[in-house]
């Protein structure tokens, strides 16, 4: 076949293939989105899961450098199926939700070997989102917030190669980063405005090692936590703070003691068990003040308590952020309430966390220091605060029967009690010596010597060996107060033990030997009685709390802190009430015509900003840049009477200005003058590119040295 | 049904995107949709959201409202990306039925516009990585089985940039008419001289000499570019400088290549008569093309050598009315072209006009 030559050129030019296939660029930012996506989640791996990860990892480096095959897809599958069926037979043992987090990661890294397409690519990507959503779920502080960012950021780049022609990493990132930036205001917005829900349906939680305040109380248990620096929670209140030696945060009464540890009783336990189902509920003791059934009770609790100056009705309103315990146990004062949805409220004035807090929560409630607690016990109850093992410490009974006998009153036995620890050589100490099998025999006769839980549990027994009921709570005691945002912080240090006792009239009222026998304790603070480095620091050498002792790291610690804590209280723990509450701030009365109108201005501005980034207004303004700075120039020197003749020329200009201006403004002709060569050098010589580039500096320099100069009509002939 | 919102479609878009050789994209010819890769996006955002709220996770929740907002912010990238681009077609090259046709179309932007996909419906597409304010060249291939007249309809151009979220598109019709010539088959060169059975006898140019490759005729100052075959060696080696043998034939008796339609083996024929056309031409030989028409009517085109005789007559072929009945003759399911039948003076008329312009 024979054509003319034209002909044939056009033969040889084909349409080049549509690139489905993944290019360098792309596999490059894979590379390092598949690192930052799975190190954060290093922790919620299963060993072996790493392992797949990092043989993936490498074979794809090794795919990159080009050393090494792509692994044959049966391989792959089977691999996955295999990855599959393991995980839902563990997932009994590592918890539904980790064995779901380890089998999308292992799917993730699968796929990552396995990829071909670019569809492939975006199906990686999706998954890498996805992942860096879990990732969030026990990373919520502020610096890993901004490190998933900036993981999200890497993750975008990688559509972004899918794109873009550029092949330098610094512009993906560029464009990549800049996407999202442009998204944010836009986000912030939506993030303000968009409607919070309760949540819509059970889902799995975490299996993590429990930290914090356990439902079983050994002896040596609280000992363990003044070892540990980590915060609890913090509390803010909304109008004054309570003293110190009110700040008795109660998490658990326990009430079952076999003499060696402290329970829960079964009752409490079986409320707390079902509380997703059937919440227990207990009035407000706002209600309960004002019912007249209790009123008549009240009067005569009233004499006993009139001794107290405060009023009765004295509350105090606060939000609490607790920190991820993986526990259900909540912190409050006293007679404490919460009206959140995700809190119960126990018969036993505690309150409780309807899951399990394995993020941050926080929670707004109110405490009644003087209400007063169960002014009727029940038959059970009295016996089950009564109740003592059999046959154990025969002396404490003892001593106990004397204190019967002295003080038939049963409030003036138990002031008693409390100072028989005070009068007797009672040692307060984090490092006790070892107890027998008669714990409370050998801590009274023997050693005299131990911490909160040894006090309490002597005195509760003592009490009850009289016929008081008592019981213990453990919680914690104190608070550090951080005067940059006003809040308290507590931390696992502070946890304390303390006792209950019943009395007639005047229900469970608090009594805390620990405070006689170490008063600074409760009066100052744990570290009025312990040196940190001895107690909760001996463990933690790179705790920021060893700032404490230097004023000046100890003020920077409380900033960073107070940043925390203002990120906790308005990102984490933006909910509903808050999100009210701001829009009250800026729209007065929230109607929904009024959002409207908020949200359309807002997407608008948003709209335009983000339409302006892009360029869709600055379309026919391409003029010349240097004549426009010219003209700019010019403009300015119009408004100060200096006018440009039509069809002057630059050269003309600058001479009538020099003859003009010479005598008054010697420097202001100078610079002009100056100006006017550039430009002229600029626009009507042909300069070699560097000459050019210095010319244009040059430029730019004087223009912009004249504009300060026009900016103000009084500089002018400076 | 689906037939009637196609013409609707259609039709509104030749009123809001008339045909033009030169389009400038704007908000009137661009759309934007998501793509799938966007709704599965949606859907992850959904998702998100719903695994925040129950995890009752702020975070999630803000990945999720920054994901949503991504994908807002790549709907006006994208629509940048395809405004103020400039498309401008050109003389595609010419091309023979059963080839690709590739159309060039030059293309530049106000701005930097990245990966655009240019392609007719059922076609490959073109991808350009980037356009700037200089022009380039996109060739957009379209493949085109059948002989005649060809107008690829409404170029498709699409992008996915940034994200591959939002599909940004446009169709616009460049008014590109190009003529498809028929497909060479070879076959033994039918030059004949006489028309017995034609009343009118064709003009003829009996005893002139043409140039042709029988009978030596002298020598001529070689041209750069003729055939190297040509060059007389001989006096160039007794250092006579260049020259070129010259050839001529006798044209004792013209020679034309005759269509007598068949109806059954119409398009072989016009096939074959492509590659002779093409042959001689290469032969640099004398010759005229005669058709007859179905209607008993004659395209003639008077013999002549040369280039332009060569598309002349290629245009003439590719022209002739297609037989109703042949299985070719049905336009192909994705053409956008029908054939018109050109009969008599209509068909000369547009023969001439193509000719003239193929000339030029």
């Amino acid at each position: 076949m024979s054509r003319s030559k034209n002909i044939a050129a056009t033969k040889t030019i084909t349409a080049p293939q549509i690139g489905d296939n993944i290019s360098r660029q792309t596999l490059f930012w894979l590379l390092l989105t598949n690192l930052a996506v799975l190190s954060p989640l290093f922790d919620k791996t299963t060993p072996w899961t790493l392992g797949i990860c990092a043989i993936c990892l490498l074979w794809r480096i090794g795919i990159y450098v080009g050393k090494v095959a792509k692994p044959p897809r049966f391989l792959v599958t089977s691999l996955a199926v295999g990855a599959a069926i393991t995980l839902a037979l563990v997932s009994g043992q590592m918890g539904v939700l980790n064995a779901l987090i380890n089998l999308l990661i292992l799917g993730y890294a699968l796929k990552y070997i396995e990829m071909r397409n670019q569809r492939d690519v975006r199906a990686v990507v999706i998954v890498g989102y996805f992942l860096i959503a879990l990732t969030f779920i026990d990373h919520q502080s502020m610096l890993s917030t901004v490190h998933l960012l900036a993981v999200t950021v890497v993750n975008t780049c990688v559509l972004v190669t899918l794109y873009q022609s550029k092949h330098r990493l610094r512009h993906t990132l560029w464009l990549g980063g800049k996407l999202l930036l442009q998204s944010v205001p836009l986000a912030l917005l939506l993030f303000l405005v968009l409607p919070r829900f309760a949540p819509l349906w059970l889902v799995p939680n975490m299996k993590e090692a429990k930290t914090g305040l356990s439902d079983t109380l050994a002896i040596g248990d609280i000992n363990k936590l003044t070892r540990s620096t980590e915060l609890a929670f913090r509390a803010s209140f909304t109008e004054s703070t309570p003293r110190h030696t009110e700040l008795y945060w109660r998490a658990l009464v326990m009430e079952d003691y076999d003499g060696v540890t402290w329970r829960q009783e079964n009752g409490i336990k079986k409320l707390q068990q079902d509380a997703l189902i059937f919440p227990p509920s207990r009035p407000s003791p706002a209600q309960q003040v004002s019912t007249s059934t209790v009123d008549e009770l009240r009067n005569k609790a009233e004499d006993n308590q009139a001794k107290t100056n405060r009023p009765k009705t004295q509350v105090y309103r606060y939000q609490i952020i607790a920190e991820p315990s993986h526990q259900p146990w909540l912190f409050g004062l006293d007679v404490a309430y919460s009206e959140d949805t995700a809190v119960v409220n126990l018969p036993d004035y505690r309150i409780f966390a309807l899951r399990n807090l394995d993020q941050r929560m926080s929670y707004q409630l109110d405490s009644w220091p003087n209400a007063t607690m169960d002014l009727i016990l029940s038959p059970r109850q009295r016996d089950i605060n009564l109740a003592l093992p059999d046959n154990s410490n025969p002396r404490t009974l003892q001593l106990a029967n004397q204190f019967k006998q002295t003080y038939p009153d049963a409030k003036q036995r138990l002031v008693a009690m409390m100072q028989y620890f005070n009068t007797e050589p009672f040692f307060y100490t984090l490092t006790p010596p070892m107890l027998g099998p008669q714990q409370v025999d050998d801590f009274l006769f023997e050693n005299k010597a131990g911490f909160c839980v040894h006090y309490a549990t002597a005195l509760i027994f003592m009490a009850r060996a009289t016929g008081l009921p008592a019981r213990m709570v453990t919680g914690y005691q104190g608070g550090e107060y951080n005067p940059k945002a006003g809040y308290l912080s507590v931390y696992q240090y502070m946890a304390h033990a303390w006792a209950e006792v019943w009395l007639e009239n005047e229900g469970w009222v608090r009594f805390d030997p620990t405070a006689m026998v170490a008063p600074n304790r409760i009066e100052l603070g744990f570290d009025a009685e312990f040196t940190p480095e001895d107690s909760y620091l001996k463990e933690s050498p790179f705790s920021s709390l060893r700032f404490k002792s230097t004023p000046w790291l100890n003020e920077l610690r409380q900033r960073f802190a107070s940043i925390d804590y203002y990120w906790s209280v308005w990102v984490l723990g933006f909910n509903q009430e808050r999100q009210n509450k701001v829009l009250n701030h800026i729209l007065g009365d929230v109607t929904k015509t009024k959002v409207a109108v908020f949200m359309g201005l807002c997407l608008s501005l948003i709209g335009f900003y983000i339409a302006y980034s892009v360029g869709l207004f600055h379309r026919k303004r391409e003029r010349d840049p240097i004549s426009s700075r010219y003209q700019h120039i010019c403009l300015r020197l119009a408004a100060h009477g200096i006018t440009r003749q039509e069809g002057q020329g630059p050269n003309h200009f600058a001479e009538q200005i020099i003859k003009d201006y010479q005598h008054q403004a010697p420097n202001f002709c100078a610079l002009f003058n100056a100006l006017t060569q550039s430009y002229v050098a600029l626009k009507y010589q042909n300069l070699p590119p560097k000459a050019y580039q210095q010319q244009l500096r040059q430029f730019n320099t004087t223009a912009k040295a004249l504009n300060w100069r026009l900016i103000r009509p009084s500089n002018l002939l400076k | 049904m689906k037939q009637l919102i196609t013409r609707i479609w259609q039709r509104w878009l030749a009123r809001r995107l008339p045909p033009n050789t030169e389009i400038t994209l704007s908000h009137r010819s661009i759309f934007i949709l998501p793509s799938g890769f966007g709704l599965i996006w949606l859907a992850l955002v959904l998702l998100l959201f719903l695994f925040g709220t129950n995890y009752q996770n702020n975070l999630v929740i803000g990945l999720s409202i920054l994901l949503l907002s991504l994908f807002n912010t790549c709907i006006l990238y994208s629509y940048n990306n395809l405004a103020g681009l400039h498309l401008r077609a050109s003389m595609p090259p010419e091309v023979y039925a059963g080839e690709t046709i590739t159309f060039p179309i030059q293309i530049n932007s106000n701005h930097s516009s990245y990966h655009i996909n240019l392609g007719y419906p059922n076609n490959h597409s073109y991808t350009l990585k980037q356009v700037g304010i200089d022009e380039v060249q996109a060739l957009v291939p379209f493949e085109h089985g059948i002989r005649g007249l060809v107008t690829p309809g409404r170029l498709k151009i699409e992008s996915f940039y940034p994200l591959g979220l939002c599909r940004t598109w446009s169709h616009v019709d460049l008014a590109i008419t190009h003529l498809v010539y028929a497909k060479p088959i070879e076959a033994p060169l039918q030059l004949e001289a006489t028309l017995d059975h034609l009343r009118e006898q064709p003009p003829t140019v009996a005893g002139q000499h043409v140039a042709g490759i029988d009978e030596f005729k002298g020598l001529k100052p070689h041209v750069l570019g003729e055939s190297l075959k040509q060059v007389a060696w001989k006096q160039w080696a007794q250092g006579r400088g260049m020259l070129s043998k010259e050839f001529e034939q006798p044209q004792g008796k013209p020679v034309w290549l005759i269509l007598r339609p068949n109806p059954k083996q119409l398009e072989t024929q016009l096939s074959q008569l492509s590659w002779q056309v093409n042959k001689l031409s290469q032969l640099e030989q004398h010759f005229g093309l005669w058709l007859h028409l179905p209607t008993g009517e004659n395209i003639i085109l008077s013999p002549a050598v040369g280039n332009s005789h060569r598309i002349a007559c290629q245009k003439a072929l590719a022209l002739y009315p297609l037989n109703p009945q042949h299985p070719q003759a049905g336009a192909p399911p994705h053409s956008a072209t029908a054939n018109p039948p050109f009969y008599g003076n209509e068909f000369v008329e547009k023969h001439r006009q193509l000719t003239q312009s193929g000339s030029k």
